[in-house]
């Protein structure tokens, strides 16, 4: 769930970036800063699309505990 | 043929099924129409032949009960018949219209002998359930609930109800394992009968089994496909469409058949055609988060690399303003000051001039003044000459006259004058005397005269005070 929130909030912050700078809201004091955490935000989103953290054995030993 | 014992006419069993089975005959010659549901069909694979319950309910209690057969060429013929009007094999559970002949055999006894099922009836019964379990679960306010849910930005793990062998299934994990753009699904899969009389019972399990699990996965996909369009009436069943209709998870459905949508479809979060549909939703929805990232990261280089050039160009512009503006300053500032040094230079000379002039004016006044003042001073100085003048010769006169008077009394004084009038000086040691107290007894004292001088020694000293 909490990763499922860094994604959205992660993609939702790049957005809010995005449309701020091209909206001309950022100065060039801010760019490099917001350009740096777009980056890292855009790298996540990247991960998030390529990989996945869900565990088959987590899933069937909860399975048995449930069943039994 | 009865028989007599004692007072009594007695039957054999047999006499009596025979003579039901003929009054009955003679009765119900012909076949008629009749609706029941077929509570079960009791389908003999050996000898091919069914033998149906059927009842009649009123209000969930039987309220008629009867056994029936349908032999096995009948039975293929009506199945047949079922299979393409109604995609739903004859199975339990069905109400059916029948062509039926009352039977009795003195073995078996009563029982209906089917003839005929209209398959038409049952449609439209099926149908009518689906109408019902679709009202049941819209007036308990679930029927969108599912849809409501939101399905995440990346639904990416996968609970997949399906069936391992199914080709729908391959299908499926086919399109999401292997996508040319590197997307990563987690996918598990929770193996049900997907058609049939058992098929609703088995996915309901399911998926209050992945209910159970719902922490790990996004979303629960049905996934069938490649098994024949038969025994789909399943996804009309009530329970099942209420258990997907309020799932906590939404529910993808891919169940791949061309009948009309089924209930469990219409209250799935999104209903798709074939698996492989299903598959490529979900890698869409991927597309749709990726895609804004990637225009995102374009976005940002452009735009930052926008500002940068504009910042740029405009500091150069300032730059130049800067650059001119500083070089006409200074020009303007170079004509002031030559400027300034033109008036300075003129106004100075006309300053000067003036003060000459002034100093002039002022010299010839100063002359003027100077000149009157040494005439003035120069008059008064002759006047006080004059007086002066005046001045001494009667000061000089009146001098004269004093002068003349002192002479002659200084004439008068002259010792020799005073020694001729009979005065005489003594004096001691040379020094003339005016007392006897420094004279002792025996001192030679000198008296000068008018004419000579007396040596004498002292005799007697008077004292002239202590004689007073």
């Amino acid at each position: 769930m909490n990763e499922k929130m860094n994604y959205t909030a992660a993609f939702d912050e790049l957005k809010t970036i995005v449309s701020e700078i091209e909206e001309g809201e950022i100065s060039v004091d801010e760019l490099s800063e917001k350009v740096g955490r777009a980056a890292e935000l855009i790298k996540i989103c990247k991960e998030k699309l390529t990989s996945t953290e869900e565990n088959v054995q987590q899933i069937l030993k909860e399975m048995e505990a449930k069943e039994s | 043929m009865s028989e007599q014992i004692k007072d009594k006419r007695v039957f054999s069993l047999s006499e009596v099924m025979l003579s039901i089975q003929k009054t009955l005959g003679n009765r119900y010659g012909s076949s008629f129409w009749v609706k029941a549901e077929m509570n079960k069909l009791n389908h003999y694979k050996h000898s091919g032949h069914c033998y149906p319950d059927l009842v009649e309910k009123e209000e969930g209690k039987i309220i008629a009960e009867i056994r029936s057969h349908l032999w096995s060429r009948d039975y293929q013929r009506i199945n047949q018949n079922f299979l393409q009007l109604l995609k739903e094999p004859l199975k339990d559970g069905i109400k059916i219209l029948f062509q039926a002949k009352i039977t009795f055999d003195p073995k078996y006894g009563l029982s209906l002998w089917i003839q005929d099922i209209d398959p038409s009836f049952t449609l439209g019964d099926l149908e009518k359930e689906k109408q019902l379990s679709i009202q049941k679960l819209k007036q308990e306010g679930i029927f969108n609930s599912n849809k409501s849910l939101k399905l995440p930005l990346l639904p990416q793990r996968i609970a997949v109800i399906s069936v391992e062998t199914s080709k729908g299934y391959a299908d499926f994990v086919k399109i999401i394992d292997h996508n040319d753009w590197n997307y990563s699904f987690f996918h598990m899969l929770f193996p049900s009968l997907l058609q049939g009389d058992k098929a609703a019972e088995q996915l309901i399990g399911q998926l209050r089994m992945i209910k159970r699990l719902r922490h790990h996965f996004d979303t629960a996909a049905i996934i069938r496909g490649g098994g024949g369009e038969v025994g789909l009436s399943c996804y009309n069943d009530y329970h099942l469409a209420r258990e997907i209709a309020s799932f906590p998870l939404p529910v993808l459905t891919g169940i791949g058949h061309s009948t009309n949508e089924t209930v469990a479809e219409m209250v799935a979060h999104s209903n798709h055609i074939t698996p492989t549909k299903l598959g490529e939703f979900l890698i869409q929805k991927f597309h749709d988060f990726s895609v804004p990232v990637l225009e995102a990261e374009k976005s940002i280089i452009t735009q930052s690399r926008n500002i940068l050039e504009r910042e740029n160009k405009s500091l150069e512009n300032l730059v130049k303003l800067f650059r001119s503006d500083s070089v006409s300053l200074i020009e303007k500032n170079k004509s002031e000051i030559k400027n300034a040094m033109v008036k300075i230079h003129s106004n100075s000379l006309s300053i000067l001039n003036q003060a000459k002039l002034g100093l002039k004016i002022q010299t010839e006044h100063s002359g003027k003044i100077a000149f009157r003042q040494i005439r003035e001073e120069h008059s008064a100085l002759m006047r006080f000459g004059q007086r002066i003048n005046e001045k001494s010769a009667d000061y000089i006169k009146k001098q004269q006259q004093q002068l003349s008077y002192i002479e002659k009394n200084v004439q008068n004084l002259r010792p020799e004058n005073v020694l001729k009038r009979g005065y005489s000086i003594s004096l001691l040691n040379g020094k003339s005397m005016t007392s006897a107290i420094d004279i002792k007894k025996g001192d030679t004292i000198e008296t000068l005269l008018f004419e000579g001088k007396i040596v004498s020694r002292v005799e007697t000293i008077l004292n002239t005070k202590n004689h007073e």
